[in-house]
């Protein structure tokens, strides 16, 4: 039994104080550094921006970039639970594990196209889901009411419950005789469903848990962008006689478009790699239900494959560049980088709210 | 293509229903709203309610087909169990001094570097957004041996070091996607006035930038929080001392081979939600503050 | 300015030194220390008995300590893996037979035959951890089979064959009440049904699976017609709902194992039976579950000092007082010959019941193979219990996935 005393107390926050010290320590080392190097040595321009950058950098590579690099030699090789010790590296593995993702079974039966096609699916429905109540439920909590507080409280629960344990829950919701689904059904005089052995219904539970998890981290992304919304548009929109959809379409949405836009393409992508709804509420292993990241995780870990799962994984990962690319291209660098600096004067105001807006509150003239 | 566009019919109906007259609000409308935000309370609660169910259950007996909230016989043993039989107590201290170091951390590297992508301009800007966010396509499963045989070669796994340092990188690309958003929107305007009134660069940052942006920072470090506290994979591959547990580690522990306790590990699992829910109560006041400090408009 | 650069720079690197030699751990002296994994868990009630061995064992040896962590069964194997990848693995582990195949097939345990002396061990239990002719574990429980528990109150004298068991169960299924349940989704619960219709998983080398055979469409066509010509198991039961069923009464008859036995005990007293799994009428042959156990696994770095404590150690957890101690507290069957025979396990009837059904048992396999089979079984069962495959096609599929799964482990 470990319990809790003061000794462990004390021992344990002196363990992390000096983590986080030595954190800082190392931080300021480095900037000390960049300061010298950069700013008095070489009189760089961009000094102050490499000084800020330096610390998040050094460690995303020492944490996303030898992985991954490691992950690539992984792929080359012939790493199994037989060549555990002495895996052997070439092309030739290569050659073979990147085929096999194709052309063989990516788990026993299924070939990667259904699985992807499915993955697609999942996200698109999932994605879609999200933004729109998350949206409905941003916009109806965005003004001065009673209880705004407790209703955002309680909308957030889902996302405050570890997501676990919510999985495991939901799951235990699916079952025939005892979850509260098929007792509600049968109540109003519906038959069960079979949540669990069904192919069809086992995805659809899948979407129903995600969507409960996954709205109210949406809501409160995008109840911060309404917030931000200066009031004063909607005022001058309204003077100019726009309609409430136009007030939406015309205002709101280019205003929040820099927090949304990556707000979405953050959540196709963790949509794509969610591992634990459906791996947890396919309890029964229907490979009807498998997406790719749980035939991943099977593949490496199940079956030990790790050289192919390494090539799994990496052809995940260029599938989702390869989306965020094209869509980058599409919609422009901007809306999803954002434009830095400047605010995107939105569309479709009057000249009179623009004349409006070009002095402050305090009377000064602003470009 | 502009995916803000791509929405139902059925969602944007809904929409213009609930936004008429929005700012001057009839009492219908109020009401209306109230009923929405009700039934979407209840859908989001329900759920939770039954795992309370399934914990004041005696004798971990998971199955009934009734749907009360209070079951028959309820009871708080499950409860007490938990708190007196396990190392409950000491899990969430475990991972409650991690997860707050390293949002803590997180929050000020992300805060920083976020800045620099905003106001600023240089070689290698837009490559290095694209990479943060081909971060996040990662599969996390893949990282797990590299980052151990890593951990391993430095010597920080079996302490805490490893996996602060890991949670607090973790973090970094979508804050910084998140707070560089939200600075965009603050105008330039600002911090010149205030370097022209004498601030230092960094000290506009500070001073105007920061308040500002309470809304961004407040979910920054809430996720943060989140991702190191509910984070499961990692922790247990760097992590080979039982007194070192973090919680989803130990909630583990309670899962058998074939059977699970599901009166005690539900009795946990909501225990564990409480400093979440109560982190969650207290920042949102932050959420709505920055708002009303008047220099946004413009 | 550059002043306080330069005072913060020399603090920030003492204090980076300090952390950086603090990383290293203290090397231990002459005390030995030892890290054991386990997949006992707190809620069978098993993990508290390891705790409870090692404080027995450290107090007589004070210059031992012994650190124990928990995981899950399959975390275990994945993190005991990746563990070796690096040279951090633990020293040695208590754990389930079939992890003895992937960790021999990658080389990180080593073989036990020469280090111990395995004659004094139940035969079954050592055979559930032979490959290739050498032990690679030593037992220190016997069992884990399933078998037939039923309520007493419900089901005075327990079914002797499939007919009486569907005749049972088709008088008890009425009301809410369920003649039988069992585990419809885990292959573990279908294998003894396979061995009563004379069907086995494998063929004779142990590694080619023989899954489409007459027998398992037999087996499978039985397991169907429980459900949809006799109706006396429900419509869907996981482990959960199947030991949530028989716990409230309803559920006459439930096929469990031995780890359940007790919590059984606990909740029902001498209302509990216990008794073989009822002779396959069709054949006349015992339905026979997987036997297996818990064993001791050496990791392949362990050596020298830390190699011959470990040694004393199981030697002494599987000592006739120990082990009939375990008996007493877990209920289960223990490893070592001449505990078996003590009158404490033949005078219980429900463990007489256990070790009766142990004798017609058959030790589960441990090679690599097996996995793949387990995998491949259980979505077609599900399939099956579902009505949306006939036995046929669900027995010929899984064999077409097994062979796909073993071959792509290479």
């Amino acid at each position: 039994m470990h319990s809790l005393t003061a000794d462990i107390v004390l021992r344990s926050l002196g363990q992390v104080g000096s983590t986080v010290l030595a954190i800082l320590a190392g931080v300021i080392v480095l900037e000390a550094g960049i300061y010298l190097i950069f700013g008095k040595l070489l009189k760089h321009r961009h000094t102050l921006p490499i000084m800020l950058l330096a610390p998040a950098a050094i460690g995303l590579l020492a944490l996303i970039v030898y992985p991954i690099i490691y992950e690539i030699v992984l792929s080359f090789s012939n790493m199994s639970l037989f060549t555990f010790r002495n895996p052997k590296f070439g092309f030739i593995y290569a050659e073979r594990n990147f085929g096999d993702v194709f052309t063989q079974p990516v788990l026993k039966l299924v070939h990667f196209l259904p699985v992807f096609l499915r993955t697609v699916l999942w996200t698109t429905i999932q994605v879609t889901f999200h933004v729109t109540l998350g949206m409905i439920l941003a916009l109806l909590l965005n003004r001065p009411m009673k209880l705004r507080g407790l209703y955002r409280t309680l909308l957030i629960v889902p996302w405050a419950i570890p997501q676990v344990v919510a999985v495991l829950a939901w799951r235990g919701e699916f079952q025939f005789e005892y979850g509260f689904l098929n007792i509600v059904l049968r109540d109003i005089g519906l038959h069960g469903i079979e949540w669990k052995s069904s192919p069809l219904w086992n995805f659809v539970a899948i979407n129903i848990t995600n969507i409960w998890l996954g709205v109210p981290f949406m809501m409160v992304i995008l109840l911060g962008g309404l917030q931000s919304i200066d009031r004063t548009y909607y005022e001058a929109a309204e003077m100019d006689g726009a309609g409430p959809w136009r007030r939406f379409r015309d205002v709101t949405l280019p205003l929040i478009n820099p927090v949304l836009t990556p707000a979405v393409i953050l959540g196709v992508i963790w949509t794509t790699n969610n591992f634990n709804v459906p791996y947890f509420i396919n309890e029964y292993n229907l490979e009807s239900s498998e997406i790719l990241v749980t035939a991943l995780f099977r593949a490496a870990f199940d079956y030990s494959r790790f050289g192919f799962a390494a090539a799994f994984a990496i052809v995940i990962f260029l599938i989702l560049l390869v989306f965020a690319i094209i869509y980058i291209r599409f919609s422009g660098l901007e809306s999803v980088m954002g434009k830095s600096v400047q605010k995107p004067v939105p569309a479709g105001i009057g000249r009179t709210a623009a004349a409006r807006r070009s002095k402050g509150p305090r009377g000064e003239v602003r470009a | 293509m502009n995916t803000t566009r791509s929405k139902s019919p059925r969602a944007l109906g809904v929409m213009r229903r609930f936004f008429a007259r929005s700012r001057g609000d009839s009492p219908f409308q109020r009401t209306l709203i109230h009923i929405a935000l009700i039934i979407a309370c209840v859908i989001a609660v329900y759920p939770a309610l039954r795992i309370l169910t399934v914990s004041l259950r005696p004798l971990n007996i998971l199955m009934s087909t009734s749907l009360a909230i209070v079951p028959q016989g309820a009871t708080l043993k499950n409860f007490a169990t938990v708190v007196a039989n396990t190392d409950f107590v000491r899990w969430i201290w475990n991972s409650l001094i991690i997860t707050m170091s390293t949002a803590i951390v997180g929050v000020i590297i992300a805060s920083t570097s976020a800045y620099a992508f905003s106001r600023w301009s240089f070689p290698g800007r837009t490559g290095a957004l694209v990479f943060l966010l081909a971060t996040q396509m990662i599969p996390a499963a893949m990282l797990m041996i590299p980052l151990y045989i890593l951990s391993a070669r430095l010597g920080i796994i079996n302490s805490w070091r490893g996996l602060v340092i890991a949670y607090s990188v973790q973090a970094v690309p979508f804050s910084i996607w998140i707070l560089k958003g939200y600075y965009d929107t603050v105008p330039y305007e600002l911090e010149q006035a205030a370097m022209i009134d004498g601030a230092s660069r960094m000290g506009a940052f500070y001073r105007i930038i920061l308040p500002l942006s309470t809304p961004a920072l407040a979910i920054v470090f809430l996720f943060n929080f989140m991702q190191a506290w509910n984070d499961f994979l990692l922790a247990r591959i760097m992590l080979q001392k039982s007194e070192l547990l973090t919680w989803p580690l130990g909630l583990q522990t309670m899962q058998g081979q074939f059977q699970t306790q599901w009166g005690n590990f539900s009795a946990a699992a909501l225990m564990i939600s409480i400093p979440v829910m109560i982190l969650f109560f207290f920042s949102s006041r932050w959420l709505v503050s920055g708002l009303t400090l008047g220099s946004v408009k413009g | 300015m550059k002043k306080v650069l330069l005072v913060l720079s020399m603090f920030a690197l003492a204090t980076f030194a300090a952390f950086a030699t603090g990383s290293q751990e203290p090397k231990a002296a002459g005390p030995v220390s030892l890290s054991m994994w386990t997949q006992e868990s707190e809620n069978e009630n098993s993990y508290q008995y390891v705790q409870s061995l090692i404080a027995g064992y450290t107090k007589d040896h004070p210059t031992v300590t012994i650190h124990l962590l928990q995981k899950s069964t399959d975390g275990l194997r994945q993190d005991f893996l990746t563990a070796s990848l690096a040279g951090q693995a633990p020293d040695f582990l208590w754990t389930v037979n079939d992890h003895a195949g992937p960790f021999t097939a990658a080389g990180v345990i080593q073989p036990v035959d020469k280090l111990f002396d395995l004659s004094k061990y139940v035969k079954s239990a050592l055979d559930a951890v032979k490959l290739d002719g050498q032990e690679w574990g030593v037992p220190i429980s016997n069992g884990n089979q399933l078998m037939l528990l039923y309520n007493k109150t419900l089901v005075p004298t327990p079914p002797q064959n499939t007919d009486e068991l569907i005749k049972m169960g088709q008088q008890l299924t009425k009301g809410g009440v369920y003649g039988l349940v069992f585990n419809q989704v885990e292959p573990f619960w279908l294998v003894p049904w396979l061995g009563g219709f004379g069907g086995k998983v494998f063929a004779d080398d142990g590694k080619t699976p023989t899954l489409n055979t007459p027998q398992m469409v037999s087996t499978l066509q039985f397991l169907l017609d429980l459900k949809y010509k006799y109706q006396i198991i429900p419509k869907e039961s996981d482990y959960a709902a199947m030991d949530s069923l028989f716990k409230t009464g309803k559920a006459a008859m439930i096929i469990n194992g031995d780890w359940s036995l007790g919590e059984y005990k606990k909740l029902m007293g001498d209302n509990l039976g216990v008794a073989n799994i009822p002779k396959v009428s069709a054949t006349g042959i015992w339905p026979a579950p997987y036997t297996s156990g818990k064993f001791f696994m050496l990791s392949k770095d362990l050596a020298g000092d830390k190699l011959a404590v470990v040694k004393d150690f199981i030697n002494w957890a599987t000592d006739k007082d120990n082990q009939l101690n375990m008996v007493k507290e877990l209920t289960r069957l223990p490893a070592l010959k001449v505990a078996l025979d003590d009158p404490l396990i033949t005078s219980d009837p429900i463990l007489k019941g256990s070790a009766d059904q142990m004798k017609v048992g058959t030790p589960m396999p441990t090679v690599v193979q097996m996995r793949a089979v387990w995998d491949a079984m259980k979505p077609e069962m599900n399939a099956l219990l579902a009505n949306s495959e006939t036995p046929a096609a669900a027995a010929a599929k899984m064999q077409q996935a097994a062979v796909t799964g073993i071959q792509n482990m290479h």
